[in-house]
């Protein structure tokens, strides 16, 4: 009995209601989520290994990855900087507005991406407020790669500032005095102590950042100007492909897409992964 | 007998928690769970509460089986270590909690409850905190509101696990004593869970000690204390000397000291241990019924004992006495002086498990 | 400087003016600009004009279809995140970590993605795109379609936001509610619910926004059918290709009005929450046992 209570489905508890609420869940996940999300797969055999090769490494295609990976990646990295900076600059230090700032990284999440979207395009365009005073300089934003970028700075902001924030939050200033105690100077204390114990959640923040740039499309298309082999993002070559009834060069360009998503989602629960175990070290 | 239980099995994954337990509770006694972290008493209490299964074995209430009967039907009152007072609810609606969870047709009117509730607050001393919540209040409120929180529905036993865990020593004190006379009071069948001896033997009727999921002992705490049935229930039960010997043809030899062992009469022999707690033990100047001789390496004065410290001849390390300074005096002990050992009760047992 | 961090832990004055002002040009500049746009925009023509674009049919009958897909797809996914967590958080079992993996999976689908699975499911070249055609039901192209893809891209939202707020408060409570003789129901909803109330709000105020902004993946099920299958940012897509910019931000307008007060409701659900939590840390008790002695 003791062997087999060991290999048992579930814990016993006294806890009423696990068989609905667990079939319940099981079953919705499985409607909206799993079913569709593996018949993607399964349409995507349809086309054969070297249809589905074809497809995806197409120069066209090739290109758009290209751009979304170059975009992604841009962003992320300026993110990287900026999103430590303003959650070092909320935790740290008081000012007036701070409360304001504090709800306002938030804004990205909750601003729909079609809004951010044509937004920054206004912005951003030749005659808009900021555009204006770049055109000049030779530095065009709107309708070019730049300008993806800069609408993946925007959907990226808060997925870094939300990961470090707590973890500089709990950081014990023991730490800190300690380093201080020992003749360190602020920099070296920052360089030496702080920025490796929030290393985990910088990296989280930049993979999170990183990932929704790939799959973002309601910000981008507006500002990205959608030029072929130029500023053509992959997802909206998924788009194009439907609109040519081209259902089977869809599904495998958003398999070779979800593959790249589910990679980088193992990679972020690992560095999550680390970041507690780090944390609770 | 208000609970039974019967050959009581519990694992968790491939730890044996409870190994084929067997005990009985009697009616309107208060018995303590006696024994260190994990030896599965809190499992035990659980299983009696129903808010843990057994593998095997049954759970007997009042004679009825109860093994399969769910927790909210057992009538059992339950009292958490950490309180689990509904956060959000106010003392008075805390301890109304139980009566307004009845279907309609058994819970009594608003009024009803209502007087009830400031009965049970009056009864834990606590009346004036009835619209206070829970995080208003101390540790040893909060333990008392749990405790009117877990008689309000009148239930048939009573369980505690370790009611006083969470709470500074002062009050830990303070919260026994008046839980031994609350019991007194109301008379309820009662089982509390704890790892403190002091506090199983200031407050049981009985105390039941487990050691690694089985029962080492069951009696009053007198019986216990005096009359330790294992190696383990002895030293749990406060600090004690062990000095090792042999039995051999139902007599123990410890030391220089050959004393008759008839419970170990019957041939087995072989190493054995003997145990002698540091006021069991007398200091003479001659060797006769000593184990033998010691040297003096400390002595203090606490209130009123002496307690010493003796290095015993041979290299057989260290003893540790209790006197009383009515019968001795400290100016005739002095450090380095030789004394003999000599026990004025002994519990020997084989070696084999005295571990 | 935060009262908590001695003088040795904070910069120079001038570094930390520098670092509050780079922060603020930031902000400024990536997010409060933006919004800013969007006002300006939607009034360039005054504001008769923006009214107009508001309450112009198709306006409507896009708000009407945002409204009703949010209407769906929140309560849909609250029961789905209430039930999800509370098999996670209160008990015990196998895959329990694969289970939180796979309800997090919809966030990192790119939304375009989401749309597409419906299609190939519901769509003519789909799976069961004959049988549907055969029974005259409409999914993909239709409000179906678009009620679909909300709830798959809000899907994680409650649940998430629930797991670890239930796994915090342990089972102890609701085990204390049982033997005081409460039923399951009972015990979920005068025991847990008060207790998970303002994750939950938190939960459902990012899922609302959510469901009403998203656009992408509306966006392929969509079918762009004006006055029938357009939602709030589905027009304002049709009305910015149109040139019709004023009509197009006075409707941008109305969603950032959603995202502020999300945010405002956002940073008071976080205010009352860490109040309460500061409450149960602070309160020390006044009066102690040495009245009953």
């Amino acid at each position: 009995m003791a062997s087999a209570s060991a290999f048992t489905f579930k814990r016993p508890s006294v806890i009423p209601g696990f068989g609905i609420t667990l079939g319940f869940a099981l079953f919705y996940l499985s409607l909206i989520v799993l079913i569709p999300l593996s018949s993607t797969f399964l349409k995507s055999t349809e086309l054969g290994w070297d249809g589905f090769w074809q497809t995806v490494t197409h120069p066209r295609v090739v290109a758009s990855y290209r751009v979304s990976f170059g975009a992604s990646l841009a962003a992320a990295a300026v993110n990287l900087f900026a999103g430590l900076l303003v959650a070092w600059v909320l935790v740290r230090y008081r000012f007036p507005g701070k409360r304001l700032i504090d709800a306002l990284v938030d804004l990205p999440f909750a601003l729909p991406t079609a809004v951010a979207g044509i937004s920054l395009t206004a912005l951003y365009a030749g005659n808009g407020w900021i555009g204006q005073y770049l055109e000049p300089l030779g530095l065009k934003v709107a309708f070019t790669p730049v300008g993806i970028t800069v609408a993946l700075i925007f959907i990226g902001l808060p997925f870094v500032v939300r990961s470090v924030q707590p973890v500089l939050q709990e950081l014990e200033p023991e730490l800190e005095e300690a380093a201080a105690s020992l003749g360190a100077s602020r920099f070296t204390t920052f360089r030496r102590v702080i920025l490796p114990s929030l290393m985990p959640a910088l990296l989280t923040g930049f993979a999170l950042a990183f990932a929704r740039g790939l799959g973002e499309y309601g910000s981008v298309i507006f500002i990205a100007g959608n030029m072929p082999m130029i500023s053509e993002i992959t997802p909206l070559l998924i788009i194009t492909k439907l609109e040519q009834y081209d259902y089977a060069g869809a599904t495998a360009i958003a398999v070779a897409m979800l593959l790249i998503s589910f990679v980088l989602l193992l990679l972020i629960n690992l560095l999550q992964w680390w970041s507690r175990k780090r944390h609770t070290e | 007998m208000s609970i039974e239980i019967r050959n009581v099995n519990k694992y968790f994954g491939t730890y044996h928690a409870l190994r084929d337990v067997n005990l009985e509770f009697a009616s309107g006694e208060l018995t303590a769970l006696l024994g260190p972290s994990g030896c599965g008493k809190t499992s035990l209490l659980r299983i009696i509460a129903g808010l843990e299964q057994p593998d095997s074995g049954q759970v007997l209430l009042h004679g009825e089986d109860s093994t399969d009967r769910h927790v909210r039907e057992r009538r059992v009152g339950f009292v958490f270590q950490h309180y689990a007072l509904f956060r959000h609810m106010t003392v008075a609606e805390n301890v109304a909690f139980g009566l307004t969870v009845k279907p309609r047709s058994q819970r009594p009117s608003k009024q009803a409850i209502r007087k009830k509730v400031m009965e049970l607050l009056d009864l834990v001393q606590l009346g004036f905190v009835a619209d206070r919540y829970p995080n208003q209040l101390s540790g040893g409120q909060r333990q008392r509101i749990a405790l009117a929180r877990a008689l309000a529905v009148e239930p048939k036993v009573l369980l505690l696990d370790e009611p006083f865990g969470a709470l500074d020593a002062s009050v830990r004190k303070e919260l026994r004593r008046w839980l031994r006379r609350l019991h007194d009071e109301i008379h309820v069948t009662s089982v509390f869970v704890t790892h403190d001896q002091e506090e199983a033997m200031e407050v049981a009727d009985r105390v039941v000690v487990m050691n690694k999921g089985v029962v080492e002992q069951v009696g009053t705490p007198d019986e216990i204390y005096d009359n330790p049935a294992t190696p383990f229930v002895s030293r749990f039960l406060g600090s004690v000397n062990l000095f090792h010997g042999r039995i051999h043809n139902g007599w123990a030899h410890i030391g220089d000291l050959r004393q008759e062992a008839p419970a170990h009469a019957n041939g087995s022999s072989g190493p054995a241990v003997a145990f002698l707690r540091p006021h069991e033990i007398d200091l003479s100047d001659q060797p006769e019924g000593s184990i033998g001789a010691a040297t003096i390496t400390s002595i203090r004065i606490v209130g009123p004992l002496l307690r010493l410290e003796l290095e015993r001849e041979g290299g057989e390390g260290l003893v540790e006495v209790e006197l009383p300074r009515e019968r001795y005096d400290a100016r005739t002990l002095p450090i380095g002086r030789k004394v003999y050992i000599r026990p004025r009760q002994m519990r020997v047992f084989v070696e084999k498990n005295a571990s | 400087m935060s009262s908590k961090h001695s003088l040795v832990l904070t910069e120079a004055p001038w570094l930390r003016v520098v670092l509050i002002t780079l922060t603020l040009t930031f902000v400024a500049l990536f997010l409060l600009l933006p919004l800013a746009a969007v006002i300006t925009e939607a009034l360039r023509n005054g504001v008769e004009a923006y009214w107009e674009a508001i309450v112009e049919p198709d306006a409507l009958a896009a708000i009407r279809l945002t409204l009703t897909a949010a209407a769906i797809a929140v309560p849909l996914n609250l029961v789905f995140g209430v039930c999800a967590a509370w098999a996670i958080a209160k008990h015990d079992f196998r895959g329990k970590n694969l289970l939180v993996t796979l309800i997090d999976l919809p966030f990192a689908v790119s939304p375009v993605i989401s749309g597409l699975i419906y299609v190939l499911m519901f769509g003519m070249q789909g799976w069961l795109g004959p049988w549907l055609a055969e029974h005259d039901i409409k999914i993909v192209f239709a409000v179906p379609g678009i009620v679909l893809a909300t709830i798959f891209v809000t899907f994680p939202f409650v649940a998430r936001e629930l797991i670890p707020v239930m796994q915090e408060q342990g089972t102890e409570e609701e085990e204390a509610a049982l033997t005081l003789g409460a039923n399951g129901w009972q015990t979920f909803w005068r025991v847990t619910l008060p207790n998970i109330k303002w994750g939950l709000l938190y939960g459902v105020i990012l899922c609302n926004a959510r469901a009403m902004g998203e656009f992408g993946a509306v966006s392929v099920v969509s079918g762009h059918i004006r006055g029938q299958t357009n939602t709030l940012p589905l027009h304002v897509e049709i009305l910015y290709n149109e040139y019709n910019f004023v009509a197009a931000f006075a409707t941008a307008s109305l969603l950032a009005l959603l995202a502020l007060v999300t945010l405002a409701v956002k940073s008071f659900v976080e205010w009352r929450a860490a109040q309460q939590a500061a409450a149960a840390r602070n309160a020390e008790p006044p009066a102690s046992v040495g009245s009953l002695a």
